[in-house]
């Protein structure tokens, strides 16, 4: 599968607009719930903040991947959130993380899974790949950015 | 044709399209009465590779290792029960390691003339190609590759097949 299959522009959201790890959580939880991706968005929430509370999973240079396996999705579902302003996720680096994406997937989905979480490792060794989607304006810029890379 | 396909290896990875090739994979190794080979791969590599990223916990490879070799189990298992129903047995072959090469190594390793992979994503953007694990193990093949596309011919053909 490819990642941009999980891509569209109602699972972007930009920019986002919480100032904390849960409430980014949150919103892009949320984000999915209104997209008709979920049915259970504290279920979720619980799975995503249980992982986070194992290590997070801010990474360096601005980038997070908070990631969960739940029975509570019936697929993988990748939500992507833009936070230009910076939130504190208690990154590896120290820095404020601007570029999120979650990822859930049920359990029975682990090739998928680790397949898409792969694909997003390599694209975000890319920094100039990072800092044009960090630039972007709308969710639409966004899947624009991944289509055309 | 007996002797230009002797024996064919589909590639199983979970997803519906891999399924679907291995339909085919059945229905032809039964045709041209070839040996047929499943193999699925863990990709142990990616899991290192998302420790090294700090993507994951030691903990979750763990985790994931687990739950990878149970998936290679039931979708090999399928495909065997698949083959038994139209009287064909199929050897399920279970690798770890970087998926291409491991591919690359089975093809070698059971003298494979034919490769069969399902249908791969559409490819949308330059990072897809390069990234595909299907694309690289096709362009790795060192045998002919046939890609099963038509997944509802393929399931209808598959059901009447004798």
């Amino acid at each position: 599968m490819a990642l941009l299959d999980l891509i569209t522009e109602e699972v972007v959201k930009v920019p986002l607009l919480s100032t904390s790890k849960p409430d980014v959580i949150r919103e892009l939880i949320d984000m999915l719930k209104k997209a008709g991706k979920i049915a259970d968005p504290d279920k979720i929430f619980d799975s995503v903040m249980k992982r986070e509370s194992l290590g997070s999973t801010g990474l360096e240079n601005g980038i997070a991947v908070p990631h969960a396996k739940t029975i509570d999705v019936g697929n993988l579902l990748l939500g992507i959130g833009i936070a230009p302003q910076g939130v504190d996720f208690q990154s590896f680096d120290g820095k404020p993380s601007k570029l999120f994406f979650m990822l859930l997937a049920p359990p029975d989905k682990a090739g998928p899974h680790i397949e898409a979480l792969s694909e997003i490792a390599k694209i975000t060794k890319s920094q100039a790949f990072c800092r044009m989607l960090i630039k972007a304006e709308s969710a639409k810029e966004v899947v624009e950015i991944f289509k055309e890379e | 044709m007996n002797s230009l396909i002797r024996n064919i290896l589909v590639y199983i990875d979970g997803s519906e399209s891999s399924i679907t090739a291995a339909q085919y994979a059945i229905c032809l190794a039964k045709t041209v009465s070839a040996k047929l080979f499943a193999l699925y791969v863990v990709n142990t590599r990616a899991l290192t590779d998302l420790v090294a990223a700090r993507i994951f916990l030691k903990e979750e490879q763990d985790e994931f290792q687990v739950d990878l070799h149970q998936d290679a189990e039931r979708y090999l298992n399928h495909v065997k029960n698949l083959g038994l129903k139209k009287g064909l047995e199929v050897q399920t072959l279970s690798l770890s390691g970087t998926v291409n090469q491991e591919i690359k190594n089975a093809l070698a390793a059971h003298d494979i003339d034919l490769f069969v992979l399902g249908e791969t994503a559409q490819v949308r953007s330059r990072r897809d190609e390069f990234y595909s694990e299907a694309e690289r193990a096709m362009r790795g093949s060192t045998c002919s590759v046939l890609v099963v596309k038509d997944e509802e011919r393929v399931w209808n053909v598959f059901d009447s097949f004798v």
